[in-house]
Parts: C-alpha cells; structure tokens; sequence
C-alpha cells in the first residue's frame, strides 16, 4: 500500500444530530470502516478535519472522550461556506474525516491537581472532551471547577452535560450569562468577572480555558491578576487551517503550526512566541 | 514607426531641486508626501514615503519613475501630498469622481512628463549581468554600465509602450506644477490604432494569440493588485467561494475568466495607466483588453477616463434611453 | 559511462532528443517577454542564458494539482442512501529539467525538508521527488539582484541537483552529483570530460569572485533570532512596507515559497479536491470564517513572510534559511520592495541578531 496519504480522508457516517443552540450543532459520527472505528485512537483536545465532498474542510475539536468510544462527537457553529453545508446534513449522510491532528492537554502532567475549566459559548467543546475523560478517571486528579458562560441561556451548549454535572457531588459547576434574561435564576456577568468574583486560588491548580478571543484574552488577564503562573494556565487556539499537518504554512504564529504544535499551548508557550496582534 | 515629432517640446530637463522645495513646502501641509527615489539598482526607481525632512534628499525624478503612486490613496486615512505625471494624474480625476479619495486632504505636485522607460526592455537588452551605473545622458540617451561592458540607449528607442501614444502629458489635476505644460499631438485615432489593427484579425486569429498569451499567465495576481482602480482586491471573484465562478485550477478557461472580468470591472474606469502590465512578470499585453473596452466606452457613450472631475463613469449611472445603444432594434 | 561528460554545442539537439525519450523533459523557453520551463520540443526557443522567469519549482510542485476525485453512488435500493467513493490521484510521470540554475535546485531542498522530512509526508510532492531528475546549468554572471553566496548557496552550488553543466569551450561540461544524474550521462554524443575539469575549476573561480564581489553589499545573511526588537516594531515595517502592493508576485516566483491552499470542486455527482499556490500576501490568507484575522495588514503580512524565511523555518530546521539568494522578488517586485535591505537592517541591529 506504500506510505499513508495524509490528504485523504476517512468516510464517515451521521448517526445523531443534536441541536444544542440555534447556531451550534453537534454530530456524531462513526467510520464506515469497521476495523478504523475499532483501532482508531485520539487523546483529549486533538482535532479532525471534517470534510463535506464539494465544498471543504474545516477543522473541529474531537469532543468526545477517548473513553467512550461508541462515536466520536463534533460540535459545529454555523458560521462559513463548510459549516453551513455541515449544518445541512442529516442522520445517515456522509462525510470525510482526517484525525487525528495536532497535539493535545497534557493530562499527564495535570494528575494530582485541581482542575479549573473556564469557558465561553462554543469554547466548552474542546474542554468537554477532557471534562469526560477526566471524569471517567476521576481518581487521578484533584477539586474539579468549571466555569462556563454564554451570551443568553438559550446559547449555553451540551445543555445535557451541564445538567448531569450539576447534580454531581465530585465537581463544582458555576454557569453564567452576559446580561439579566428572563427565566435565569443563576449567575449573571461576564466569564472574566465572574471568575474574578470567585477569586480561586492558583495553588496546586491548572486552569485551562477556552473560548471567543475577546474572552480568552481577558480571562488570561484575570487568571494572571490571581497569581496564577504561565505554565499552568492552558488554553486551545483557532486560525484557519487548510493542511492540518504543518505544511501549508498557513496557521503558524512564529514558528509554531497551530495544526500540528497546537491547538493546545500553554501560556507560557505563547509569550515565547513573536506577538503578532 | 516614427515616433520624432510627437512631442511640442522633447524632454526638457527637470528641475529636480525644484521638486524638493515644492515637496519640502507642502510636507508642512501634510502628514505624508509620496515620491520616488532610487531604488535596488541605478535602473529601477522606488516609490518613497516621506514623513520626515531628512527624507526629501533622496527624492527624485527622471524615466526610471514609472510607478503610478496614486494607487495607494484609497486606503490612507491621512492627509497626502503626491507627486503625479501626466497619466497618474487620470487615476486622481477617476477616483474624484467614483468619491474613492477627499480632494480637500490631498495635495498634488504635477510634473510635466515626456516619458518613461520600459525597465524590463532594457534589462533583456542588457541580458543577465547587474547594472552597476546608470546615466541620462543631455535628456536624450542612457548609458548603462554593467559587469559585461557599457551600452548606450536612446531612450526613445525603450520608452514604454504607453508613452508613445501619451496623449496627456501634462497633469490634468494639480496644486503645483513643476517645469513646462507640454502639449501631445497624438489624436485619438492615433493613440488606438493597436485596437483598430488587432481588431482586423479573424476571430480565430485572435482567440490563438490571447490563448498563447495566457498560457504564460500563472495567475499571481500582480496585475490586479498593481491597478490603483481596482480596489476590491481583497475580496476578488478569482478567489471567492461565494459567489463561486472561478476554480483554483491553472487552466485556459480560468484564465480567461478571471482576465476578462477583471478588464471588465473596470470599463470605464481605467485611465491605461499601464500598471498591470508593467507590474506582469510574465510580459502578457494585459493592458491591450482594457484599451480595447476603453475604445467602446468612447463609441458608446462618448466617454474617456479620468479627464474631468465633474464626469460620471457611465456604468455608474443609466438613461432610460442611450442614444448609441439600440435596444429596442430586433 | 564516468562521472563526467563533455556535450558539444551543436551535438546539443541530438543530446536533448535522446534525453527526452527518457521521460518528460523540461527546459528553459522563451516565450516572447518571459522564459519558462516547458516540454521540450526542439532547441530552437531553448534559452539558458539568463535564470527563467518562473523557478523551475513548478514542475515538481505543481501549481495546481489534483489530490483525489470523489464520487457520490446510490447506496442499494434506499432512496436516501448515498456513499462516497474516493479516488486518488496520484502521478507516475518521470520528469526531467535540464537547465534549471542552483538557486532553483536550493529551493527543491528547502521544500524537501517541508514535505519529506516528516512524519506526514506529502505523498504527492515525494512521488514526483523520486521519479524527477534534475540538471543545473552553473551560472556565468550574477544576476540584477541575486545573493545565492549570501545565504549560504553559490553560482556553482550543488545542494539539490542530480547533476550540473557548465558552459566552457564550444560547449557543456556535465558532471554527474548524484546517482540519479548518471542518466544525464548515459550518451554516446558525450566525450570524456576529464580534459575540461581544470578549465571548469578556473570558471568556478573566476565567476564566485563575481558573485561574491556583487553580493558584498549584503554580505553574509545568518538566521535572525526571534527575540529581535525591531522585529515588533510596528514602525520599522510599516517604513519600509508602506509600498508593497500586497501583490503576491514575490512568492510565486520564489523558488522556496511552498504555501498552499487547498479546495473542492464538484459538479452534481462527482468532484475533485485540488491543491494549488497560495500567497500569504494575500489578505485572505489568514482570514477565518467569523471575519476575524491575525494579519490585517500588509506589513504584518510581509513580516510574517520575512520571519518565515530567516527566522522561524531555521529555528525548525537547523539554522538552514528558507531563500536561495535568486533575486527574483527584487527584480519582478512592481515598486522594487527589496528583502535584502530589510534582512541587513534587522541583522545590524542588536549585534547582527544572533540566536
């Protein structure tokens, strides 16, 4: 068979579609292959690239759990040409898949501590699939936090998930949303200030979020006004991709392709870098 | 042909010192003045960006200035003082009237112009060695030294395609004029006599030489970039997914494609200030389309670019009826 | 056959006809205004006097290319059932440049270490790599602009070729490099090159001195190092970049540029997915979906472009610099942008930068 083609992609077909919010669409695929979906692996916050045949390529945070196998789940925002012709595709339709891509949370070094997941709309995908791998291994690490916002209630995702978390014991679970709305009894205020409201305290602790840029930054500003250090504070990037193998020389920031050396970096990784923006 | 008299007066010298005071005074005026100096070798001149007294020494101006410097005014949000020749300074008139700049934040220093070169002619006449010197010598001639030995040039015999047929050599848009206004003698007829004569080619006499024209075409874009008219380079149809009519393939029909929507977007809106096909590495005659739908803009509706400020683009504006377009005849 | 032959000029027809039976031959063309590579097809319009327009890159990375076909097919008897079936595309033809310069054949190595030199290999570029053998004419003259001794290449340089000629005595001394040049020299049209070595050896001198002399101006260009202030100082770029036109032709007639794009093609029930040349000069190069994008400006860009080539690819490949010294972006740039004067300018600051 020679060398494996890394542009070709996997078929895969939609068992489920979820409607998380009027924007954001969750799918669960399987490989039409059998053998692939039995050997195929990922670890928490790699990516694929999904393809619709015709219109391109985009690439997605693999938001399932390695450990929960049956599928593997992908939660699109409906914003571009590919991912509105995603957000058209129903159960049994086909699609092309290429994972797994780029690095992923270093959970390994993570064991032992307390967890602090901060995220912001559509960010929670990337951190869910360690939030469930985390919890199907819950004995390795510490306190697990997640702070998680959105712009309205109706925009929260894996609206599923957070109802399950919230009546777990093992986990603390503080939702928020941007402004007052009608029917919202729980927290109200932007993620930053939230979680300068909370004030956590950064012994023994990593925080890792994700989110829209404008969240990020701030969020990074506050964690840094609560003493948290830059290797402990990790979080996931998006540019436009193509390759998704380093190649196209499209995504990098210095010399880091944010397709094979990320999406996941630590703080500290990023202020090694030449800052662009 | 013979070019000798197309010029009242040939080539009078320009005071280059001249054109610094001027520079010097409207820089007090301004936030930026765009020029030219030398550039990389003693052939190619550069546009400069003066911001700065220091900076106005090097400016010059001489047949290695060939660069239309109005096509960054578009995008500058600052007020701008720039250096135009005669055909430069269509490119202001156009864009005045499609309200693509403010007059009020732009000063203009006008020189009258007999001429540039064609850099690329003289550099495949030279052949691959360096150019180490370059002389203009009493207006008339350049002599040009390289690794290989010295050559001369009358610079009638490497001006560029365009500027034998200038018709506007004097800026037609100004605030200060530098030297002598200089009268052309070509008419109109003369200027498009290389529409009229490729037009009497057969159809497949021509659609054979602008096959092999594009066959050279790499789709780089330069020419698109390089037009100051076409200011929606950032968002171009040859790269769009949506609206989606081009392919990325490297083929005839995409090429074509692009190059004519290209001359087409800009009917009645280029001034054949010849930039895209100076700025082609390939040597396509891309300006050659454009001057041909300039011919029927004139036919049509007796319109020529970039002359007055008052004018409107005629594919900006419509009449219910157009006195050469026949309609309504079956 | 030895390492080494000696072509006569006007045994030069014969050679190339023979040569082309081998395989695709590709050679320098004039093309009225511009000289570029193209099948071979008689020596009437061959020109190797001057480096061509175009690099000879584009025969091996194709500027557009196919990756694979797709094909939507009924799924047994279900009305909704549709399967994908891809097929990939992959070339076979062996493909030979004769009169390619070194500088083209430096590009191909730094390109190597991109596509090869992985663990995600381009299996298309590697294909096309194997089955391509490439001849280099060695250079008589610098060219307007070039700097090859500056960044470590040469007029004489081998880093890339199968094999090199040099034109000496009424005709063409060819010397094989590597394994695959030897079918450069599998002619009887050939004489034994033995005679011509020392005259070469004298050109080699005679023409490095040129170069070198002419390159003086640059001197010797060594990686940048990230931490350079200058290179985040907005002010300096924007100096220097505010008349770059954002055109692109600079990286498409680079012999190292490698950026692409890759997109679908599809009409009703078939389509193709293509790989073709992307410039990121463009503006929408980086520009993701939610309209957002990292580099909105030109200088930004151009930034990127000259940290790629000096900075960040010598940091992921041993200090080895991504730009063979061709001079073709400072000769075909519009308004003559000229890299080497920006590369010196963040050299002489802070102790010529050193990592």
């Amino acid at each position: 068979m020679g060398l494996k083609n890394p542009y070709l992609p996997d078929i895969v077909t939609i068992t489920k579609v979820i409607q998380e919010t009027p924007n954001i669409k969750s799918f669960q695929v399987v490989f039409d292959d059998p053998e692939k979906m039995k050997s195929f692996t990922f670890q928490p916050g790699q990516v694929g690239q999904l393809s619709v045949f015709g219109v391109g390529e985009s690439t997605f945070v693999i938001n399932s759990p390695p450990t929960r196998k049956e599928y593997l789940q992908f939660s699109v925002m409906k914003v571009g040409e590919v991912t509105s012709a995603i957000h058209e595709l129903h159960e049994g339709d086909k699609m092309g898949l290429r994972a797994p891509l780029g690095n992923w949370f270093p959970y390994e070094n993570m064991k032992g501590k307390n967890i602090l997941f901060i995220g912001g709309g559509i960010g929670l995908a990337p951190l869910r699939t360690l939030i469930l791998f985390m919890l199907d291994n819950r004995k390795d690490y510490g306190k697990i936090t997640i702070l998680y916002g959105a712009r309205t209630p109706v925009d929260l995702c894996y609206k599923e998930d957070l109802k399950e978390w919230e009546s777990r014991e093992d986990l603390e679970l503080i939702l928020t949303v941007d402004n007052e709305y009608p029917g919202w009894t729980k927290k109200v205020g932007l993620v930053p200030n939230v979680l300068l409201e909370m004030a956590p305290k950064p012994d023994n602790t990593v925080a890792i979020t994700c989110g829209p840029p404008i969240m990020i930054k701030y969020t990074l500003i506050a964690l840094d006004k609560l003493g948290f250090k830059d290797e402990d504070v990790i979080t996931t990037l998006e540019r436009r991709m193509k390759c998704g193998i380093g190649l196209c020389g499209r995504c990098n920031i210095g010399s880091k392709y944010v397709c094979k050396d990320g999406p996941v970096f630590s703080l500290a990784q990023l202020k090694s870098l030449p800052q662009e923006e | 042909m013979n070019w000798d008299h197309y010029m009242e007066k040939r080539r009078k010298p320009l005071s280059e010192k001249g054109l610094r005071e001027k520079i010097s005074q409207i820089l007090k005026e301004v936030d930026v003045v765009i020029s030219w100096k030398m550039g990389f070798d003693p052939i190619h001149a550069t546009p400069h960006f003066i911001r700065d007294e220091k900076e106005i020494e090097e400016s010059v101006f001489n047949v290695f200035c060939v660069h239309n410097l109005t096509t960054y005014l578009p995008f500058m949000k600052e007020k701008v003082g720039i250096v135009v020749k005669g055909c430069d300074s269509r490119t202001l008139v156009q864009f005045i009237q499609e309200g693509l700049i403010t007059r009020e934040n732009l000063k203009i220093i006008g020189i009258p112009c007999s001429g540039v070169v064609d850099v690329k002619k003289i550099m495949e006449e030279i052949g691959e060695s360096p150019v180490l010197q370059a002389e203009i010598l009493d207006n008339s001639s350049l002599k040009i030294r390289t690794l290989d030995g010295e050559k001369f040039f009358q610079i009638d015999s490497v001006l560029a395609q365009k500027c034998k047929t200038c018709r506007y050599p004097t800026p037609l848009i100004y605030d200060h004029l530098i030297g002598e206004p200089i009268k052309s003698q070509i008419g109109w007829d003369k200027a498009y006599e290389d529409v009229t004569e490729f037009d009497k080619k057969t159809l497949e006499e021509k659609l054979s030489f602008w096959k092999k024209e594009f066959e050279k075409c790499i789709r780089c874009y330069a020419c698109r970039n390089a037009c100051p008219l076409c200011v929606c380079q950032d968002r171009c149809i040859a790269e769009s997914r949506d609206p989606h009519f081009v392919s990325q393939k490297l083929e005839l029909p995409e090429k074509f494609m692009f190059h004519f929507i290209h001359a087409i977007h800009l009917a009645g809106r280029c001034v054949e200030c010849g930039e895209c096909e100076r700025a082609c590495p390939m040597g396509i005659p891309v300006k050659m389309m454009k001057k041909k739908i300039n011919y029927e803009m004139k036919q049509l509706f007796d319109y020529e670019t970039g002359i007055n400020v008052d004018d409107k683009p005629p594919m900006y504006t419509f009449k219910v009826e157009e006195e050469k377009i026949k309609e309504h005849e079956l | 056959m030895g390492r080494n032959g000696f072509l006569r000029k006007d045994r030069l027809e014969a050679y190339l006809n023979n040569l082309s039976k081998k395989g695709g031959l590709y050679v320098p063309k004039e093309e009225k205004g511009a000289i570029v590579f193209r099948k071979y097809s008689g020596v009437s319009e061959l020109s190797l006097k001057k480096p061509a327009t175009t690099p000879a890159k584009s025969i091996i990375y194709l500027q557009s290319e196919t990756f694979f076909r797709f094909m939507f097919e009924k799924e047994g008897n279900g009305l909704d059932k549709v399967n994908v079936r891809i097929q990939e595309n992959m070339d076979q033809e062996i493909r030979i440049i004769f009169g390619a310069r070194p500088c083209d054949a430096k590009g191909f190595s730094v390109i190597d270490r991109v596509f090869i030199d992985t663990d995600t290999q381009d299996v298309y570029y590697k294909k096309r790599r194997e089955n391509s053998y490439i001849a280099t004419k060695s250079c008589d003259s610098p060219s307007s602009g070039c700097f090859c001794i500056s960044v470590g290449g040469g007029p004489f340089d081998e880093e890339g070729s199968d094999a090199q000629f040099t034109e000496i005595n009424g005709g063409y001394l060819i010397e094989a490099i590597t394994e695959k040049g030897n079918i450069f020299l599998e002619s009887e049209l050939l004489e034994p090159g033995e005679t011509y070595l020392e005259e070469k050896r004298k050109r080699k001198e005679e023409v490095e001195r040129l170069v070198k002399e002419y390159c003086e101006r640059v001197g010797k260009i060594e990686p940048l190092s990230p931490k350079l202030r200058l290179f985040s100082d907005e002010d300096f770029w924007k100096k220097h970049l505010s008349k770059c036109l954002s055109c692109g032709v600079c990286t498409y007639l680079c012999p190292t540029c490698y950026c692409f794009n890759i997109t679908d093609e599809k009409t009703f029930y078939e389509g193709e997915r293509i790989r073709s040349w992307d410039s990121c000069m463009f503006f929408h190069f980086t520009l993701e979906a939610s309209g957002h994008n990292p580099r909105p400006d030109k200088f930004k860009r151009f930034r990127n472009r000259v940290g790629h080539k000096f900075m960040f690819y010598p940091e992921r490949y041993s200090g080895q610099i991504a730009c063979c010294g061709c001079g073709r972006c400072v000769r075909f740039c519009p308004v003559s942008v000229d890299i080497r004067e920006i590369v010196l300018e963040l050299m002489k600051s802070e102790e010529g930068g050193r990592e």
